[in-house]
């Protein structure tokens, strides 16, 4: 008899068939289940680094007039409720209005926690208090979707997480590793557009033109140039587009040019400079928002200048080859300058991104 | 582990001589910022300034 015609190799071949049409979901759920829990402990892992981390630069730094692990907790489960966008008109401003709200409540408890904190602790514990509880947020919402689909017994619903996981991991560990940088006032890599503008900055006079933000006036060529970045070397952002506002209320600007990290596709080399139109600036969107709406009002050209690189690159320490790049950066600006302005115009040249470690 | 992949990061600094522009790369000490005044020159009586500051991993 030849094995075709065999009762029990057939035997063996329909069995594991009719296994995996009725057990085969079930089964896939097991194998990525198995994956998900070795992410989902890892992120447990570094949600509790944060925390730590924070509670231990908070004890061994600040004054704290008491124990500030109950109040770090309460912060670190804070939420945002976004604004409606069924009617989108006017979304920005909520949105604006909602994530200031926010800054500004965090900012204020953290002072309560040590009033005699200087701004540059300040905004180095605000920065820090972020990351521990965005670590938070990625463990709870990852640990829920995977307990959903554990619980229905439901193979479907846990495929978006299966396919999102390595980019969530990606994001994960490099807030992870960010820590170290802004505990020691190190520049990360986002920093590369207010190291540009600040070292051009250097001998001129500053002056705060919005909320942690400073600009200097220099010349260059017979043209008028406006610095502009978030004052350093605070981890800050600071509000470049509340800024452009007050510039452009007093001054005729005839281009901006913009310098920034992007993130780079895969396959680009790291630290490679791009030029290009458009406002470079991220974040959730409202400071972008605002500049291209005073630029198209006051027809303003609007140039940027970018450095690419990863999302761990752009959060940690600044790497060799991004620092590398900032004299490159600052030739091309002054060659755009050259380029797309007459004598006797005026330019505002906005250093991009968090100034940690970086003043001017 | 022995084939573990972690890479350590170390912090440099690089300080320039206003002088006569030697470039100097050391390690980061706790209180380094860019472009603040950092030690005397090696090679000549110059102040140098730290003009970058970075990490390489290993």
């Amino acid at each position: 008899m030849s094995d075709d015609t065999n009762p029990i190799m057939m035997l063996i071949w329909i069995i594991p068939i009719i296994i995996f049409v009725f057990y085969g979901q079930r089964i896939q759920l097991y194998i990525t289940s198995a994956e998900i829990k070795k992410a989902i402990k890892k992120l447990d892992g570094f949600k509790d680094e944060s925390r730590n981390e924070l509670i231990d630069y908070i004890k061994k730094n600040l004054k704290t007039k008491d124990d500030p692990i109950k109040k770090i907790d309460r912060f670190l489960d804070y939420f945002t409720i976004m604004p409606v966008d069924m009617d989108p008109n006017g979304i920005v401003d909520k949105v604006r209005h909602t994530v200031r709200s926010r800054e500004d409540y965090t900012r204020k408890h953290v002072k309560l926690l040590s009033p005699e904190i200087s701004d540059f602790e300040l905004a180095k514990v605000q920065t820090l208090l972020e990351i521990a509880s965005s670590l938070q947020m990625i463990y709870k919402i990852v640990n829920h979707m995977y307990l959903t689909a554990k619980k229905q017994n439901n193979y479907p619903l846990i495929l978006p997480l299966q396919m999102l996981l390595p980019f969530i991991m990606e994001h994960a560990e490099a807030m992870k590793e960010a820590i170290p940088a802004f505990k020691a006032g190190q520049p990360v890599g986002d920093g590369i557009g207010p190291m540009v503008v600040g070292k051009m900055m250097l001998d001129s006079q500053k002056e705060t033109v919005a909320f942690q933000t400073v600009l200097a006036k220099t010349e260059f060529e017979n043209r008028k140039l406006f610095l502009l970045k978030a004052e350093g070397p605070s981890s800050t952002v600071g509000r470049p587009a509340d800024a452009l506002e007050t510039i452009v209320s007093g001054n005729k600007l005839d281009a901006i040019i913009m310098i920034d990290a992007a993130l780079k596709m895969e396959g680009e080399d790291s630290a490679s400079v791009a030029q290009g139109f458009g406002a470079a600036i991220g974040g959730i969107g409202i400071d972008r928002f605002q500049i291209e709406e005073i630029a198209t009002a006051n027809n303003i050209p609007v140039f940027s200048i970018v450095v690419k690189q990863s999302v761990k690159e752009a959060i940690t320490l600044m790497t060799k080859e991004i620092a590398d790049q900032a004299d490159v950066v600052r030739s091309q600006v002054y060659e755009m300058i050259q380029e797309n302005t007459k004598q006797d115009q005026s330019v505002l040249i906005i250093g991009v991104g968090n100034t940690a470690g970086v003043p001017q | 582990m022995i084939f573990s992949k972690k890479k350590i990061t170390t912090a440099y600094a690089v300080e320039k001589c206003k002088k006569c522009g030697m470039l100097r790369k050391r390690k980061f000490t706790e209180g380094d910022i860019l472009f603040s005044e950092s030690s005397k020159c090696t090679s000549c009586d110059g102040m140098t300034s730290i003009e970058k500051i970075f990490g390489e991993s290993i």
